[in-house]
């Protein structure tokens, strides 16, 4: 499968956890932070820290959007789900997360009309099918998933569709690293850059981290070679004594 | 075609947050996007398949005109990125 496979050879991935080996200095421990939720589930589903030595420590990043949300922010949601006539659409991520007043599928279960859907297209679509209904997306991701919106938004006002609103609960990835940043006893070396965050935003608003911090950041992809090709590269930067932002995930990162 | 590397830790995947399984269909936790490849155009959409053959109807407008054979990333049924062969 064209994308995949090459990304996933188990025989190169040896070759690079032992280049990534010879570039370890005696001694050191490295924590490396990967910042997205998808690195996290490449790292575990193909065991990607068994290729590196124990000196490499991949740090889990801070979670996604879903997983931190506000409970206050569940508890609106609920709240615009239980007016007269609303229907609230979200991600299927959001169904299960607590709020004060319980999750959207125990609110679902007390009457509410909360609908999982795919794409904010598909809300606006149940818009246009239910003319008599106020149709609400509830709108959650980083920088990835905004542009979903916004091009749900601009279709919805081009098609005059006036029963559909946006819930806005986007985030963005900056703050989220200048916080982890801030944290006065964070002890980390360098970070595996989201890859889809930065097909959206590109690389350069990572540039202050090896400026002010000194520490690399590399751009990766979602495949296992991807993260072992990454944290060749931060070791490589390491070892000469260097601290940029690079890009593996040429593919679809400019 | 070579094999995948380890696949065996598939049910230890931590608890990202306080309630996230991990699940990579998660889209907003895993970031997912995937790339699929234009069949047809459709106005402002365009028919898209993976190399399953499964297809989705996706929208175009934020990667400019798309051709059949094209390649995009896709996040939430939105095209966001061409895919570039390198």
């Amino acid at each position: 499968m064209r994308f995949v496979d090459e990304f996933r050879d188990a025989e190169l991935a040896e070759v690079l956890g032992r280049e990534i080996t010879a570039l370890c200095e005696p001694g050191r421990h490295y924590k490396i932070m990967e910042v997205c939720g998808g690195h996290t589930h490449t790292i575990y589903r193909y065991g990607v820290q068994d290729y590196l030595p124990e000196d490499i420590e991949l740090v889990h990043g801070p979670g996604c959007p879903v997983c931190v949300i506000p409970m206050g922010r569940v508890d609106d949601g609920i709240a615009i789900a239980e007016r007269d006539g609303v229907i609230l659409t979200c991600f299927g991520d959001m169904m299960r997360v607590p709020g004060g007043r319980g999750s959207f599928l125990e609110a679902n279960a007390r009457g509410a009309d909360i609908r999982m859907v795919y794409s904010p297209l598909d809300a606006l679509r149940i818009a246009r099918e239910n003319p008599d209904r106020q149709v609400v997306f509830y709108a959650i991701g980083f920088e990835t998933t905004a542009p979903s919106t916004a091009l749900t938004v601009l279709r919805a006002a081009k098609e005059g569709i006036e029963n559909f609103s946006v819930f806005c609960n986007h985030v963005t990835i900056i703050p989220a690293i200048k916080a982890i940043l801030d944290s006065p006893d964070l002890r980390l070396d360098a970070f595996l850059g989201p890859g889809h965050v930065s097909t959206v935003i590109g690389c350069r608003p990572y540039e202050w981290i090896p400026r002010d911090f000194a520490m690399p950041l590399v751009c990766a992809g979602f495949e296992p070679l991807d993260l072992l090709q990454s944290v060749y590269m931060i070791m490589k930067q390491f070892s000469e004594g260097r601290a940029e932002v690079e890009n593996t995930y040429g593919r679809v990162v400019h | 075609m070579s094999e995948p590397v380890i696949d065996s830790l598939v049910d230890q995947s931590p608890g990202v947050g306080a309630v996230c399984s991990a699940e990579p269909g998660c889209i907003t936790c895993g970031d997912v996007a995937v790339v699929l490849t234009v069949a047809s155009v459709v106005g402002s959409d365009a028919q898209c398949r993976d190399d399953g053959g499964r297809e989705e109807l996706v929208a175009t407008e934020l990667v400019g005109d798309v051709q059949p054979g094209d390649r995009v990333l896709v996040h939430a049924g939105v095209a966001i990125e061409r895919v570039t062969e390198r």
